[in-house]
């Protein structure tokens, strides 16, 4: 590993709800630049994984570092610069249905960031052109369609400078043909070295971008390793058991 | 007839105009107030901590639970044995202050509630505090789904506004009873009177509609009537 110190790490993450384990001890690093992906059947805690990390969900035990600085929770000013750094996209893209494109991705760098109104705008209208919206800017989320929906959402993290990106299972609302616009913008997201943790069903997408993968199931990161290995070779009968199925239904996705 | 009209028009429109004028005076702080009280209540029954919406679950409970006109007897009549001594204009303005306010929450707490969870996780995820999200993403959404809601509030609050007279405050109704008792005609002034309020009921409407047309936004939009 060229570099030690890990942008992102998890460690040891426990979350119930009510009586139901959700997750048993996840513990994960990313390091700059790194992309991976988790994989796993639903209900295995991937997107509660994500909203633990975030804190959008409060986890029961466990411990998130930021640049080897531990977050707490409780500091509610390092909780809200701690999450500028860390985008999250969503499964259902949750863009602020009363604002525009561009105000969606201008309200965090004004009300936030404390920019001026006209260098906000200049930024927003910056990321908005990156994912391809240059003229969709004026349009209400009502009036967008799914895949653009997202490729804003990306634009309002990306807004804010994160250091890491945690995607959700950002194509699973999309049809076959939005997908891809999606996947492009991640492609060039990860073509400027952006660090992402992805949670996805897109395997084929996902084995050509990922460096590691890991399998969840049951609360719990089952296996990790690279695509192939994953994919073709698992150690565990359960992930052979999940790839198979998955790697028949995504033959020919890009 | 002639000297019907120039009755009206000598005994009748001055007085009503006054009482019209009093009656608006009483109504815009009332809205005002009631819109405020009503957002500050709406909102804490639902993101205030456990004390707030206990709090605010119980201003409700008793300011919509309590008839108006006894609240209005109480500000004004019951008050002074505390050593309060509010004006007739003071203590209806606020008497039908925590009254509107405790229904607008209802509305504004009904509007809160049926915005989904993701706009609050969306707001957090980019760094918002939870005041500022609830302020900046929450509030200007659920105002634009309470408006009708509110607007029917505010067309009634017009009409309760009368119930001022029971507190010795003179407004329209107020006028109009005392016209009508001193020349005992009561069908002629009385329909005058309900005339005025049906009036302005419809002004605020008109006012009411041009405001949705003007903050609504596509996903916000309602049918047109």
């Amino acid at each position: 590993m060229a570099e030690k110190v890990p942008v992102l790490s998890v460690q040891d993450v426990h979350k119930q709800f009510g009586d139901t384990p959700v997750l048993n001890g996840v513990s994960l690093d990313l390091f700059r630049g790194d992309i991976k992906v988790v994989i796993g059947p639903s209900g295995g805690g991937k997107s509660t994984l994500l909203h633990c990390i975030n804190f959008l969900v409060k986890m029961d035990a466990g411990n998130i570092y930021l640049n080897d600085t531990r977050i707490d929770q409780s500091r509610k000013r390092e909780l809200y610069a701690y999450r500028q750094k860390v985008g999250m996209i969503f499964q259902d893209f949750n863009l602020f249905d009363h604002l525009d494109a561009l105000h969606n991705v201008m309200i965090g760098l004004v009300q936030v960031r404390k920019l001026p109104r006209s260098e906000a705008r200049q930024r927003a209208e910056a990321e908005l052109e990156r994912v391809g919206l240059k003229d969709h800017m004026a349009k209400y989320p009502a009036e967008l369609s799914g895949g653009q929906k997202q490729r804003v959402s990306i634009a309002r993290a990306l807004a804010m400078e994160p250091e890491v990106m945690l995607l959700d299972e950002p194509t699973s609302a999309l049809d076959p043909e939005l997908i891809g616009e999606v996947h492009e913008v991640i492609r060039a997201m990860a073509a400027l070295g952006m660090t992402m943790l992805l949670v996805t069903h897109e395997i084929g997408f996902a084995s050509t971008l990922a460096k590691e993968i890991y399998f969840m199931d049951g609360g719990r990161i089952l296996e990790q390793g690279p695509p192939q290995k994953i994919l073709f070779d698992a150690e565990q009968a359960r992930t052979r058991e999940f790839c198979s199925k998955i790697g028949r239904l995504n033959e020919n996705s890009d | 007839m002639i000297e019907e009209l120039l009755f009206i028009r000598q005994e009748v429109a001055p007085e009503l105009i006054a009482g019209l004028w009093m009656s608006i005076q009483l109504i815009i702080p009332s809205a005002v107030c009631g819109l405020l009280i009503g957002i500050v209540i709406g909102t804490l029954r639902v993101y205030g901590s456990p004390g707030l919406k206990g709090f605010a679950g119980i201003y409700v409970l008793f300011f919509r639970g309590f008839p108006l006109l006894v609240q209005l007897y109480l500000w004004y009549f019951g008050l002074p044995r505390i050593g309060i001594y509010l004006s007739p204009f003071a203590a209806s303005v606020i008497g039908f202050s925590l009254c509107s306010g405790a229904y607008q929450s209802e509305y504004i707490r009904g509007a809160l509630q049926s915005i989904r969870k993701g706009q609050l996780l969306a707001a957090y995820s980019i760094g918002f505090s939870h005041t500022r999200a609830i302020f900046s993403i929450l509030l200007p959404q659920a105002v634009r789904r309470a408006l009708p809601g509110c607007g029917n509030e505010l067309i009634y609050l017009i009409k309760y506004s009368s119930l001022a007279y029971m507190v010795t405050c003179i407004e329209l109704t107020g006028k109009g009873s005392i016209l009508a008792n001193f020349h005992f005609k009561y069908l002629e002034i009385f329909i005058i009177v309900g005339a005025i309020y049906l009036l302005l009921v419809s002004v605020v409407s008109v006012g009411l509609n041009y405001l949705e047309d003007r903050i609504a936004v596509p996903g916000f939009d309602r049918p047109k009537i």
